[in-house]
């Protein structure tokens, strides 16, 4: 394991449903190097969707700490996270969630806009990460002239479009058919084998069994966290 | 890239909401028509009053048949008042103390001046006038001379034409001496106008003087043959005596009886513009009122169409902040969605208010009031596209806000 992207010391996040506190995560700690391959699993309520929000910077935990790239983003601000997320996080969302109106190419940009990179570099870094994905001849595509898989290739290109620390995939396979899946699931792979830090969420064992190392949830607490030999 | 995707997304909630959008849009349009087309009409309308009134010279009264503004009078009772008639101004004068100076007037709209191949335009003013019209009112001539009173009693076909006319007839020669032709009537050009240029952009140069007499006979109709008196007090303090008397006599000439009421108008200047202007002011403030009443109605539609917009797009701001959007972008792309519509009512109202504008001032033009002129609201237009920049901003601030604090997790969860 090399240097650490993610630390989290003693996280706890509690929500107040009515009356009732509920924990979401009890006294997490977890270190997450770069270029390591990570699944998270766990049934649902194990805290595996908090965990996912907060190392996505979408959530900031109650106490304990979280240091990403030693930055402490438990004091963080809005706009502080936004930024974080804008350029060291790569999302992958299960519904792929493009924006309908925007071609292939806008979509990739998007986040590029966000970090205020010129057009023309965003034309260009966006048609270099859509090239990644084998999606050069989709550029001026919308999103309901794509296929499912290809969606998810544009989603992707988006995440990998800012050159984050962590690429983080909520359930990426969940919306496809298993060929396809098993062709994203490459493309993480091969991203992986590029160098990026890929961190996977879901239930789904066959899945899970892409990454190097499984990390297993239950009622807020890290059951077990193993190295995963037998990746496929 | 961002406003232009943000006028788009305008563009794509006014199309995804046909009806309610629509709705909102006209609400914004009526506003912004309101205010636009009161104002400018009410423009139009106090220049060419503006424009007549110039002429009449100070302590001057004029009095006519029927008022010069007429609105809210009643139109039907003042159109059965019979003609002032030239023999009854004649009357007039000679009853009214001698040191009064008095002229008499008559005057048509829409005449073309021919001189050889040359034509002026169609909309020249025919004045009939007599030999006191200079003293009394504020016009004068450069060159040549005015009428004189033998000319008057002895109907010589004689004319003195305004500055418009001599640079389209006469562009290079001497107007005086020269032969004009008035429909079939031919004229020698005696004398040419003082310019007066504009009021406020109308031109005062487009009309042509001849003797009363001559108008008399071959210019006017039945209906119009009544003929307008001006009288010119010796001294702005006998200016009130004067208009006593001359009530006097105009009533027991037109068989007034005591119990009613004057059947001719009897105006001063000042009177005639504090007439207009208190008009002109209650109907703009009225306008005006119910103008932006419509513009803070359809704000609130506004509001109401961009909260509905930000709940259908949940998910996608959502998507935006994960993607690193901050909150003033979120902020920033929804008031700028909201300015456009608003811009986009504006818009329609703005050229439904200028076409009505113009459209009144031909229409007032080709039937009673030859002196008005349409203008261009410039100063109005402005002031549409900076209250619709103010509404778009203010009932959409709300709704911006909303969005741009959604929280991103709740956000991507939403269905």
């Amino acid at each position: 394991m090399s240097t650490a992207i993610i630390d989290i010391e003693h996280v706890v996040k509690r929500y107040e449903m009515g009356d009732e506190e509920v924990y979401a995560l009890r006294d997490v700690s977890l270190t997450i190097g770069s270029n390591e391959y990570v699944a998270i699993m766990g049934p649902s309520g194990s805290g595996k969707s908090t965990l996912m929000n907060m190392l996505g910077c979408l959530d900031t935990p109650t106490s304990g700490k979280y240091l990403f790239n030693g930055a402490n983003v438990a004091e963080m601000n809005d706009d502080d996270l936004a930024s974080i997320r804008n350029k060291e996080i790569g999302f992958v969302f299960q519904t792929f969630n493009l924006l309908p109106r925007a071609t292939s190419l806008k979509n990739v940009e998007l986040p590029l806009v966000y970090a205020g990179v010129s057009a023309e570099e965003r034309t260009r870094r966006a048609q270099e990460a859509l090239a990644r994905v084998q999606l050069s001849d989709r550029m001026g595509h919308k999103p309901n002239e794509l296929s499912g898989g290809q969606r998810q290739r544009v989603a992707i290109a988006r995440a990998i479009v800012t050159a984050p620390s962590i690429i983080l995939a909520d359930e990426p396979t969940g919306n496809l058919d298993t060929k396809t899946g098993h062709d994203i699931m490459n493309l993480f792979r091969d991203l992986w084998k590029a160098g990026n830090t890929v961190i996977l969420v879901t239930h789904e064992e066959d899945i899970a069994q892409h990454a190097r190392r499984i990390i297993r949830l239950r009622d807020g607490r890290i059951e077990s966290d193993i190295t995963n030999h037998n990746h496929a | 890239m961002n406003i232009l995707e943000s006028i788009l997304l305008a563009f794509d909630a006014v199309r995804s909401q046909k009806l309610r959008s629509g709705l909102t849009l006209l609400s914004i349009g009526i506003g912004v028509f309101g205010i636009i087309s009161a104002t400018s009409i009410m423009g139009a309308l106090q220049q060419a009053v503006n424009g007549q009134l110039a002429d009449l010279g100070e302590n001057s009264i004029l009095i006519q048949r029927t008022p010069s503004i007429n609105f809210g009078t009643n139109w039907a009772k003042m159109r059965r008042r019979k003609n002032i008639t030239y023999q009854q101004a004649k009357e007039f004068r000679d009853k009214m103390a001698s040191t009064n100076l008095i002229a008499i007037s008559n005057e048509a709209p829409g005449y073309t001046i021919k001189a050889g191949q040359l034509s002026s335009n169609p909309d020249v003013t025919l004045i009939g006038i007599d030999d006191l019209y200079f003293a009394v009112n504020a016009v004068s001539v450069s060159s040549g001379r005015p009428i004189t009173e033998s000319e008057v009693n002895t109907s010589r076909p004689v004319v003195i034409i305004g500055q418009d006319i001599v640079s389209s007839l006469f562009p290079a020669t001497d107007p005086i001496g020269q032969q004009v032709t008035i429909k079939t009537q031919k004229f020698s050009v005696i004398g040419v106008l003082e310019p007066k240029g504009g009021v406020m952009g109308q031109s005062q140069d487009n009309r042509v003087l001849i003797p009363i007499t001559v108008f008399n006979k071959y210019y006017t109709w039945e209906w119009d043959a009544s003929v307008d008196i001006s009288v010119k007090a010796t001294n702005s303090m006998l200016l009130p005596v004067t208009v006593d008397e001359a009530t006097g006599i105009m009533r027991s000439l037109r068989n007034v009886k005591p119990w009613e009421e004057n059947n001719f108008e009897l105006d001063t200047n000042d009177a005639l513009t504090g007439q207009f202007s208190g008009f002109t002011t209650a109907l703009l403030v009225v306008a005006w009122i119910s103008g932006l009443g419509a513009l803070v109605a359809a704000g609130i539609g506004i509001m109401n169409m961009m909260l509905v917009s930000v709940k259908e797009r949940t998910r996608e701001i959502g998507v935006r902040k994960a993607l690193g959007a901050r909150k003033s972008w979120i902020v920033r792309q929804f008031l700028i969605e909201s300015i456009t519509l608003c811009q986009l009512g504006g818009l329609t109202g703005m050229i439904g208010g200028i076409g009505t504008s113009y459209g009144v001032t031909s229409l007032l033009r080709s039937f009673n009031m030859p002196s008005i002129t349409f203008v261009f609201p410039l100063g109005t237009v402005i002031f549409s596209v900076v209250i619709c920049t103010i509404i778009g901003i203010g009932f959409g601030l709300y709704p911006a806000w909303r969005a741009a604090n959604l929280d991103p997790i709740e956000a991507l969860r939403y269905e």
